[in-house]
Formats: C-alpha cells, structure tokens, sequence
C-alpha cells in the first residue's frame, strides 16, 4: 500500500496514529472525570456553606480591587522574574495559613483542654529526666549502657508518672483479666510516690498563665526559629534571632488584651501561627536574597485582606452570610440550625488525631522498621507481610467492631472515649503506617547502608545513623497521610459508642468524645430539617476539608523537600 | 621499622624494571609475614561458584591489583576480606582466610570489630547525605574514636588530598560535592579511623579522567602508611600504582599472582597474556 501511493515527495511516507490519538483522549477523559467531578462537588458544598453570593456587590468590588488585582499583578511579576521565588512566595502564603490554623487549634487545646499550669507541669517533667538522660550518657565510657538506659527509663517513668502510675493500672486490668498478681485489685488506684507532673500543677502560687505560655511555647519555638534564620551567622545572632522571636510572644501576651484578645491565645497564635511564618520569611529575605523577591506575594495577600477588611467595615458593605462563621466555630450544637456550633467536634477530632499519633506512629513505625531492617526472610515474615496489606484494605467498621469487643467488652473501659476512640483508630490506620514506613525505609539506597557497614557500624548505628535519618520525612509523610484517613472515619467511632453530639470538650483521656465527621452525620441524620442539612452539614464538611488540607499539604511539602534532596 | 619499609615500597613503585631486581637483592632479609592470607578459598552464591580455590599472601604497606574480566569474582573477594559477604543471604564460604595469623571466619571473630581494622571503599562514591565533616568523622564516632576529632578529620582529608578544597566549607553537604571530591571524601571517611588494610574495590571506575588519576595518585601515597588492595579493571591502572598484581579469570580462579612488573611483562601463563594484552575481556 505505502508502495502505491508514496511518490518522491512524500518521503518516508506517513506512520498511522490513530489508534495512539484515541487511547490517550480516553487516559485524558478518565483524568478529568475525577478531578472535574470531585472539583464541582467541593464548589458546591463550599457555595452552600459560605454563600459568596449573598454578599454586598461593593464587598466584592472593593476585595477585588484590593486583594485580587494586586495579588494577580505581583504574582505575575514575582513569576516572571524567577520561577523559584514564585514558588517560595506560595509557600510563605501556604505556610501562613496552615501555620494560623494550627494555631487555633494549639489555642484551643490551652483554652479548654489543658490548663497551662499542667502543661508546664508535663514540660518540666520531661525536661527533668531529658537532663538526666544527658547528663548519665556524658559519662558515656564509664557506665555500660544497660544502665544509662535503665537510669533514663525510670527517670521519665518517675518523672512523668509517679509510682506505680500506668504499670499499676495495666496491672490491676491483668488482674481484673483473672491473672495472678499480688495487690493487683488495688494497684491501679494508690499512688506511692507522686510524679513531678502532680507536684508541679500542685504548686500554690504559680506565675500567670500567658507566661507560662511564653516559656513553654514561645521559648522552644523561638529557639528553633531563631537557629534556623541565623544559623550561618554565629552564636550570638542566633541568641538574638531567638530572644527577638521570643520577644514578639511575649509582646502579644500583653498586646493582646488591648485590641480584645486575652492574653492566652494571644500568646499561643503568635507563636505558633506567627513566630513560624515569619521566620521563613526571615530566613528567606537573609539567607536566599534571589528568592527574597517572592515574599512580596504573601506580603500582597495579607496587607490587601487588611485594607479590604478596613475600607468594608468603615464603608459599611456587609459580607456574605456565611455559615461557616466564628460563632459557628467556637459554639456547640444546637437544635436551632442558626446557632448549632462545631467547637466541640473539631476539638474533640483533633484530640482523637493527636492520641492516634501518639499511639499508632511509635508501634507502627517499630514495625517497619523491624520488618524492613531486622526480620530474617522466611515464610512466617512473607505471611505476616501479605497480612499487613489485607489488614490495610478491612473495612474501618471491623476496627471499630475490634475496639469495642477489645477495650469496652474485654477491658472494661468506659465506651466513647479519647483513649478509646484514638486506639480503634490507631489500630485501622497501623497496616497504612506501617506499609508506607516500610516504603520509606526500603527507599534508602543500598550503598549507603554498605558505606556504613564497611566503617563497621552495628546494625543499630547503622539503623540510627543513616537508614532513619534518612527515611525520617517519608515515614512522616506516610504517617500524616494516615492521620488524614483517620480524621474522616465516622464508623468506627460509632461502633465504639463515641456520642454523636457533645457540648464540651473533654479535658482527660477518659472522657467521652465526639469528632468532626459523627457530627456532620448527626446533622445529616438526627435533626435532618433543611436549614440542617443544606446549610450546617455543607459548613462542617468545609471545616473538615479543610483540615484535611492543611495536614495533606504539610505532607506535601515535606515530601517535596525529600525527594529534592536525594 | 615503618620508615624502613616506607622506602622499600618507594623504591619498587617508582623503580620500573630495575624495581624488580632490587627487590631480589633486598629479599634475603627475612621475607615480611603477609597480612592477609587465603588458603583454598571458595565461594559459592547459592549453587553457583564464584570463587575456586584461591591462595594468595598479600603483604604489608604495598599496592596489591586485582584485575580480571567482569565476573571474574574479584569483588566477591574483596568481600571476603572485610565479611561484607555475611551481608548477602546467599553467599557461603569455605576455606582459611587470615588477617594477622586469625581466621576472619572464626567463630569468636566479629565482622563488626574486623571492618574497624580493614576500611573500604567502594566503586561508586558513596557519602552520606550529612556534613563533610560529619562524612569524615563518622567512623570516629561510632567506634568511639579517642583523640581530637577536629584534628582527625583534617589529617584525614589531606592525606585524601582533598582538604584545600573543602577546608572553608566542612559543614556544606558531603553529596554536594563532584565525584572525583565525593570518593576522595569516601577516602578520607574510610582512613580517619586508622585501619590496617585498605579495600577498594574499581574505585575510580565512575570518576572523570582528572579525577581518576588524582585518585589514582592518592592511592600510591597511602601505601606509605596501608596495605592497599584494589580491585580495577583497568590495565594501566594497575601497572602504574600496584606493587603486586593478582589476576582472576573467569570460574573465580586465581590464575597467576606476583610482582606487577612480572606480571605484566612477563607472565606465566598464556591466558593471563592474552588478557593483559587485550585479547579478551
Ligand atoms: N550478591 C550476589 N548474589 C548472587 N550472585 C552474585 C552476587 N554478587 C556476585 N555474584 C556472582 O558472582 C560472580 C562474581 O561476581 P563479582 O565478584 O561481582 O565479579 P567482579 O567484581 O569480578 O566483576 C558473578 O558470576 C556474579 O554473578
Ligand atoms: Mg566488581
């Protein structure tokens, strides 16, 4: 055929593609279907919950004029210039965001969860035994390690717990289980010798709270902050970079007061949500001065909102009626759709994500480490492998089924609680953990495990010294990633009988809780009127989601940050 | 004692043919203790032979070449030198191999305290992703070095000739450097803790031509003061720095093992010849 018809200039003559036209219109369809669809369905939920349309024509305007054109019109400059500042630009506005969010939520936790005097009785108590610990392995050569390690061990123990503190409780369930153990009835209730926790948050006279706040907070934060900015620049700008930050808390502590905010979470947004931006920022301007150009997006965005919000109030142009409002995010439920809150939900959800993380990531991402560095290759490893993929894949109502047969039946526990609701979850998101620490892990390369092992390293130096490090932003990563499959779980914590609605948060372990997607459920289901279920229920969901997108995308840029650096 | 011997391994590298000779009229002294010895050596990967029977006396504070067509097993016996074979499932080992008069496969031996004494370094630069200072004196650390770090770790890098071109810049990423800097970084990681033999297996094999003669340079000086074995697929290569060469062919034998200068003008067997000379390989 290509003989007939190919004369001299056609040359080569024509290879068909047709085929290959269609099957990539078909991979393209199928990309867009997804993203179009989930894209169309967040708009509308985001349209109902937040009511753009409802606002003033004039607050449109004047937002546009001050925070849209602006921002477009230094972005575009700022991009044209170097693509890289452009990017470190997003970044600093991301950071911002996700830094003023946290911030709430840190702010939240010493409101209403966690007196700060108790907070500063848990931070001394871990400094305490953390100065031990230095000081025993000072001594390095002269203390075998099964001592140093002993010493350290007992010293948090004590220092957090007292005597006979959790293992007393364990025991008198073991007892309670029908195991022979001596005093073991009354071993989960006395207490022998007092924690440094009990005998801190006991003292009489204690400094005001903000100022313990300062200390705790603003101190660790502003050291941090302060290393990272001036770390090419000697110790004494270091010192200066971290008083300055500490500085900037303090000074919001008391700022705060005179413009409507007290004075505690006036302290912890400026260190958490402020302090860590702004050192990016910092750092940025001082330590990257060909990227320093970028901060001017950032920059663009807040002082426009700031003019925006100025010129609307003082003109008088009203805004949309949003239902996603802060009445709506620091009040509690209500049969009154107009003034149900979410405050108690998100609280108890981010109480519910920090007991997974501490209960989940340490045995998760033991495992994989065991599993990846440790574990001979033989059949029983290669079971337990393919199990841990299937254990990944069972329906989160099975874990809830586990945790309520397991700790409310069997152990006896009260139903519904932190403890609980974050073990069950702890338990549905281990397998995800695990498979991606593993993942992580195993993407160290080879010769930097030989490299280490030709200097003869022992398996554990070489674990401590290279593989972790190594590995240490992509388990985090992973593990975040989890947290996030965690945080949108609603039946699990039904099954372990987790109230669908609370009208406070809980301030211990042992008190029942509620989260964020139980909640938006009850909205859905028990007072389903319409002002319910098209109004309240779109705006939880928009506070879920967007939580959800705050833990993804510092997931995001971590990840980014690690495969950059291999 | 040291200085004696530092001259006796000048005198043959840069002596050429007459290196030879005056090797003969030195030898009556009685002949230096080797090493490393290997006595009917085998290795076996699953089934699969990959060494047969290798004797071979590596002496002290001398450049030893091993050369041979690829797959020949020549790093699967560098391997055995150090124990790295431990670290691979499948390989097994039969026969003596001694480093000072002991077994390294003894039971009582442990491959962790006999890498501390026999460094490594291998074909691709491999540092870590942490400091240049912290690359060097990672070896310090974890075998709890005694001494002044600090000093350590600049001899180290200017016995590896690299200290004039990172001594401003210790803290910067050790992977940031170029190859030929990262593998004499690797070097200087694998000297600082003062080990008795030095293993390198083609190190300059992934290295620019520039690159690959500064190493190259590098590793004559450190027989001064290491018994250097090094492994190399290139002819020349090992002419120009080894004192001794041992030739591998395929099967994993140890086919003919002397002077480097013997060796490559006058060996004894005829494949050894036609590899040298191009025939194969
Ligand atoms: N880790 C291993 N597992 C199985 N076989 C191996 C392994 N390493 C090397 N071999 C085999 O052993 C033989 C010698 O390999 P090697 O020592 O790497 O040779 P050379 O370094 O001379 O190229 C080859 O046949 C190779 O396939
Ligand atoms: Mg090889």
């Amino acid at each position: 055929m290509a003989a007939d018809t190919s004369d001299v200039t056609a040359g080569f003559g024509q290879v068909s593609r047709t085929a290959g036209r269609v099957f990539r219109a078909l991979l393209l369809a199928a990309t867009l279907f997804g993203i179009v669809f989930v894209t169309i369905l967040l708009l509308y939920v985001a349209n109902d919950a937040i009511q753009p349309l409802t606002a003033d024509p004039g607050w449109h305007l004047t937002f546009f004029l001050t925070l849209v054109v602006p921002t477009a019109g230094v972005g575009a400059f700022v991009y044209r210039r170097s693509q890289a500042a452009f990017q470190t630009g997003m970044l600093a506005l991301g950071f911002v965001a996700v830094a003023l969010l946290f911030s709430g939520g840190a702010a939240m936790l010493f409101i209403d969860i966690v007196r700060p005097l108790t907070w500063l009785a848990v931070v001394v108590a871990l400094a305490v035994p953390a100065a031990i610990a230095v000081g025993v392995t000072a001594y390095d050569q002269r203390l075998p390690f099964l001592a140093r390690f002993g010493v350290t061990t007992a010293a948090f123990y004590l220092s957090l717990f007292g005597l006979p503190g959790p293992l007393g409780t364990v025991a008198s369930w073991l007892s309670q289980l029908g195991l022979p153990i001596p005093l073991g009835a009354t071993l989960g209730s006395v207490r022998l010798v007092p924690s440094v926790v009990d005998v801190v948050s006991g003292v009489p006279v204690a400094p005001a709270p903000w100022l313990m706040l300062v200390a705790t907070v603003g101190g660790p934060i502003g050291v941090v902050a302060g290393h990272a900015v001036a770390r090419d620049r000697g110790r004494r700008a270091r010192v200066a970079a971290s008083s300055a930050f500490l500085a900037v808390v303090a000074v919001a502590g008391v700022v705060g007061p005179a413009v409507g905010v007290t004075p505690v979470p006036a302290v912890v947004v400026a260190a958490v949500g402020v302090v860590p931006p702004a050192a990016y920022a910092a750092d940025v301007a001082v330590n990257a001065p060909r990227e320093r150009v970028g901060l001017a997006v950032p920059a663009t965005v807040i002082v426009g909102s700031l003019v925006g919000a100025g010129i609307v109030s003082v003109v008088g142009l009203a805004g949309p009626q949003s239902w996603v409002d802060w009445a709506f995010l620091t009040s509690a439920h209500s049969t009154n759709a107009e003034s149900a809150g979410f405050y108690p939900s998100i609280g108890g959800s981010i109480l519910l994500m920090l007991s997974v993380a501490v209960l989940a990531f340490p045995v998760g991402v033991g495992a994989a480490i065991y599993l990846e560095e440790y574990a001979p290759d033989n059949w029983l490893t290669r079971v337990i492998d393919v199990n841990i993929s299937n254990l990944a894949g069972v329906p989160s109502v099975v874990y809830g089924l586990l945790g309520f047969g397991l700790f409310v039946t069997h152990l006896n526990r009260p139903a519904g609680t932190v403890l609980i609701g974050g073990a069950t979850l702890g338990l549905l998101i281990l397998p995800i953990i695990i498979i991606s620490a593993r993942e992580a892990i195993r993407s160290v390369p080879e010769a930097q495990r030989a490299a280490s092992d030709g200097m003869g390293a022992t398996k554990w130096q070489t674990v401590r010294n290279v593989v972790l490090p190594r590995s240490f932003s992509g388990i985090l990563t992973g593990t975040i990633l989890a947290l996030g499959r965690a945080i949108g779980e609603t039946a699990p914590l039904i099954m372990i009988g987790a109230p669908t609605i609370k009208f406070s948060l809980p301030t211990q372990v042992s008190e029942t809780v509620t989260a964020m997607p139980l909640q938006v459920y009850a909205w859905s289901s028990l007072y389903a009127t319409p002002d319910f279920y098209t109004k309240v229920v779109p705006a939880g969901v928009v506070v879920l989601v967007t939580v959800l997108l705050a833990m993804n995308s510092v997931a995001i840029v971590l990840r980014n940050k690690y495969q950059s650096h291999d | 004692m040291t200085e004696n011997t530092a001259e006796t391994a000048d005198e043959s590298s840069d002596g050429g043919v007459t290196a030879t000779t005056g090797a003969a009229t030195t030898t009556p002294t009685t002949p230096p203790e080797p090493v490393i010895r290997a006595r009917d050596l085998d290795v076996f990967y699953g089934s699969e032979r990959a060494l047969e029977s290798v004797d071979i006396d590596i002496p002290e504070q001398q450049v030893t070449a091993i050369i041979g067509p690829s797959g020949c097993g020549k790093s699967t016996f560098l391997r055995c030198i150090n124990r790295m074979n431990d670290r691979i499932d499948a390989a097994r080992i039969d026969g003596d191999l001694t480093l000072r008069g002991t077994n390294v496969y003894d039971a009582a031996v442990d491959p962790v305290a006999l890498r501390r004494r026999v460094g490594m370094v291998f074909q691709e630069p491999n540092p870590f992703p942490k400091s240049i200072y912290d690359n060097v004196a990672y070896g310090l650390e974890i075998q709890d070095v005694e001494g002044d770090h600090d000093e350590i770790v600049e001899q180290s890098l200017r016995r590896a000739a690299l200290w004039d071109e990172v001594s401003h810049q210790l803290d910067s990423s050790g992977v940031a450097l170029s190859g030929g800097q990262q593998q004499r970084l690797c070097i200087a990681r694998a000297i600082a803790p003062d080990p008795e033999v030095l293993l390198m297996d083609e190190p300059a094999s992934a290295l620019d031509p520039v690159a690959t003669s500064q190493v190259e340079d590098l590793i004559e000086e450190l027989a001064e003061e290491y018994t250097v074995v090094i492994v190399t697929h290139n002819m020349q290569q090992a002419a120009r720095i080894s004192d001794k060469t041992a030739v591998f062919l395929t099967g994993g034998k140890l086919v003919e093992f002397g002077d480097t200068d013997q060796i490559f003008e006058n060996p004894e067997h005829q494949r050894v010849e036609e590899y040298i000379t191009g025939k194969f390989g």
